[in-house]
């Protein structure tokens, strides 16, 4: 990337096209005057090709297509083989508008000069979204780089009938003792009470999160991603003693199970609780209606008053424009509509092949919360609770050390949970070794 | 008399410890048989229960159901017509070009000695140890480099004709020694006769040598073509356009953002695998005979 393309201010960009604009198309971002008026055909990079959200952006594209005339063209690509290529992707012959993830995940491309400045977008419909959104869609030099979509929290999941028969009340459920203490309960009735998988290496992650947050805040969790803390640090040491004591309680097999063998514990009623994102609940709702309205979500409990339960993981996903795309300008006139009321409404209005409303939480505040199914209004009810938002831990670090080291130190500490401090050292070596960011 | 039955005695003896020890092969084979036939039978027999059921009541379940319906369904879903296309404008071209190119050098570096030949058949085969993951970020580069300097972007990168290229270039060490190992069991007096009888060089490789070179070639057409249609990294890493993108990369779409329907899945694997099966029975005569011959020098 030269360094030309990065930092193009809106108004040296509309200087550049007084003298022709060349050598800029590439990567300046020409937001300048886009509103209703044509700004052609584009490109649409989608991340899943999962039934639900292609009908999404299918109903989404159709109604910007009405509105403005301007052809997009759909390219979806499964989701891993999507995440995995991104670098290669976004350097090639990039989709102009593509689905991603905010926070750090987003500016580890933005730094490098791969994505449009959207800081009009933002101008546009920036008064529809909370300051943390905002945040969250800005890049380290100050610059929006992505349009928040929707968003889902990370916290305990339960099946109320379960815990009514067991005589338990979610309630009740609020700091460490308490939990610990439901947990031995359920133990003694040979259930499982935290189901866990980590096959996958990213699954329990979330859990790591949760567990420093609430022991050590959420600035000590942040700076530790950035590399500001050390791994060495007694306080990661701390995290790792209070997750030996959930040990016990969890399915043997944690190191054979992804994330859906852990979920299939609590669907089969052999678990009692379970720490995952929100997202699962499309799993039961296919299952079945009753699985999904017996499904309930509380808030990691509290650990150390000092931070009690103020952080949580809320991944938030939407869209960046690509800066090497054929039509900036395009993409950001897309993303001006997807993002405002507008475009989330006819989001909203997707319906799966049953003609059934495909549940969202959106991440503009003008979306109707009187819509929201229970477990929808539970999660909110959890989102509202935090103070703060963190992305998850392989959104929140460099995504050379979060897949490739993070996931793998965590499994060998489930395999051998005594060998904190030597975890600690690998983790911190690695973090050394490194290399910086071009 | 007497030695008759002497020599009918050793024979049936001969006889049943032979087919004592008959027997004890065919129990080890067997065991490796079923070792090795075990996956596919489980594939099959996962792609033909519903997911719904699995996640219910586990993967060791007694089935309640059995049916095709994880078939209609992936077959929907892959849009197959297209994705195999997609597969075969990759894979027919890459095999044709790698079984040229890699005769073309074989019959050079085993018929003809020169200073450097070889050198040369041990850099093409040198080529052969080197890893896809250690060189695509090069290959990548050298694509976009291309594509920006000619103004066509997608020349090579995001084009079944960039993927081919690399198969072909990837293939070609590995070609390139099968058959030039293979043609130096062919006897040099054929050379000779036809050098003498006024052959030029591309009448020797072309009338003279490669017909001979038949199963040599159908053996190694089998095995490119298994290797191509499988890939998928290649495809991955310089296609950005996933319409483009053969059967492989299909399968992902089978493959949920968070839900992995493995019943689904593997219907989808058992499809995409029929082609290569396809390809192998129409070819195993020559298969099994190409991969003997040339084994022994004669």
């Amino acid at each position: 990337m030269s360094d030309t393309e990065k930092g193009i201010s809106r108004r040296s960009v509309l200087k550049g096209t007084a003298v022709g604009g060349i050598g800029l198309a590439a990567g300046g971002s020409l937001l300048a005057g886009c509103g209703d008026k044509a700004t052609g055909a584009l490109a649409y990079g989608a991340r899943s090709v999962d039934a639900g959200p292609t009908a999404q952006n299918e109903a989404l594209i159709a109604a910007y297509t009405a509105k403005t005339k301007n052809e997009v063209k759909y390219n979806a690509t499964e989701s891993n083989a999507f995440q995995n290529n991104l670098s290669q992707y976004l350097q090639g012959t990039p989709d102009d508008t593509f689905e991603w993830m905010a926070g750090y995940r987003m500016q580890f491309f933005a730094e490098q000069g791969l994505l449009a400045d959207l800081t009009g977008v933002w101008d546009a419909v920036g008064d529809q979204y909370s300051e943390s959104y905002k945040i969250a869609s800005t890049g380290l030099d100050g610059k929006q780089y992505f349009v928040p979509k929707s968003w889902y929290p990370w916290g305990l999941h339960f099946r109320k009938s379960m815990f009514a028969d067991l005589g338990l009340n979610a309630d009740n459920v609020t700091n460490w003792d308490e939990y610990l203490k439901m947990l031995d309960g359920m133990k003694k009735k040979g259930l499982v009470g935290f189901a866990a998988g980590d096959k996958g290496g990213w699954e329990a992650m979330g859990t790591f999160d949760i567990l420093n947050a609430r022991i050590n805040g959420y600035q000590f969790h942040v700076d530790l991603l950035a590399g500001r803390e050390k791994w060495t640090d007694a306080k990661v040491t701390e995290v790792f003693t209070y997750w030996s004591q959930l040990i016990p309680y969890m399915n043997p097999n944690v190191l054979d199970l992804e994330w859906d063998g852990a979920m299939q514990l609590l669907l089969q009623r052999k678990a009692g609780s379970m720490l995952m994102g929100s997202w699962f609940g499309g799993n039961f709702k296919e299952q079945s209606e009753a699985d999904y309205a017996d499904l309930s979500i509380i808030p990691f409990p509290e650990i150390n008053p000092e931070h009690g339960r103020d952080t949580i993981d809320a991944p938030i996903d939407g869209w960046c424009v690509a800066a090497n795309g054929t039509n900036n300008d395009g993409g950001a006139d897309f993303l001006k509509f997807a993002g405002d009321m507008e475009g989330v409404n006819a989001t909203l209005a997707a319906t799966d092949k049953d003609g059934k409303l495909i549940p969202m939480t959106s991440a503009n505040s003008g979306q109707d919360t009187a819509s929201y199914d229970p477990f929808q209004k539970e999660q909110l009810a959890v989102m509202a609770e935090a103070k703060y938002i963190t992305q998850f831990l392989d959104r929140d670090t460099r995504p050379d050390f979060a897949g490739p080291v993070v996931g793998p130190a965590i499994q060998s500490w489930f395999k051998n949970p005594k060998d904190v401090a030597k975890i600690q050292e690998t983790l911190q070596s690695q973090w050394e070794a490194l290399p910086p960011l071009a | 008399m007497s030695i008759d039955v002497e020599l009918q005695q050793a024979a049936t003896k001969y006889k049943n410890k032979q087919k004592v020890k008959d027997r004890f092969i065919s129990a080890i084979i067997g065991v490796f048989a079923i070792i090795w036939v075990f996956p596919i039978v489980w594939t099959v027999w996962t792609s033909l229960r519903p997911y719904k059921d699995v996640r219910a009541n586990g993967v060791f379940s007694i089935p309640k159901t059995l049916n095709l319906d994880n078939y209609t369904q992936a077959i929907s879903r892959m849009e197959l017509p297209l994705y195999f296309w997609n597969s075969a404008a990759i894979t027919i071209p890459a095999v044709f070009l790698t079984l040229f190119f890699g005769s073309l050098i074989a019959f050079v570096v085993s018929r003809y000695s020169f200073k450097w030949n070889v050198s040369l058949l041990l850099l093409f085969t040198a080529g052969n140890l080197l890893p896809a993951q250690l060189v695509f970020i090069p290959v990548f580069k050298m694509y976009i480099t291309l594509g920006k300097a000619l103004g066509i972007p997608r020349i090579l990168y995001d084009s079944h004709w960039g993927v081919v290229l690399i198969h072909v270039a990837f293939q070609m060490g590995f070609a390139t020694f099968v058959l030039s190992s293979y043609m130096k069991t062919v006897p040099k007096e054929i050379s000779e006769s036809a050098m003498v009888d006024g052959a030029s060089v591309f009448v020797h490789y072309s009338k003279v040598m490669l017909p001979l070179l038949r199963p040599a070639l159908a053996s190694l057409g089998v095995l490119m073509t298994t290797w191509i249609y499988n890939d998928f990294f290649w495809a991955l890493v310089l296609m950005s356009t996933d319409s483009k993108r053969p059967i492989t990369s299909a399968l992902g779409r089978l493959q949920g953002e968070f839900v992995t329907d493995y019943n689904l899945l593997a219907a989808g694997a058992t499809i995409a695998a029929l082609p290569t099966l396809i390809v192998f029975f129409v070819l195993r005569k020559q298969f099994v005979s190409g991969l003997t011959l040339g084994s022994t020098k004669g």
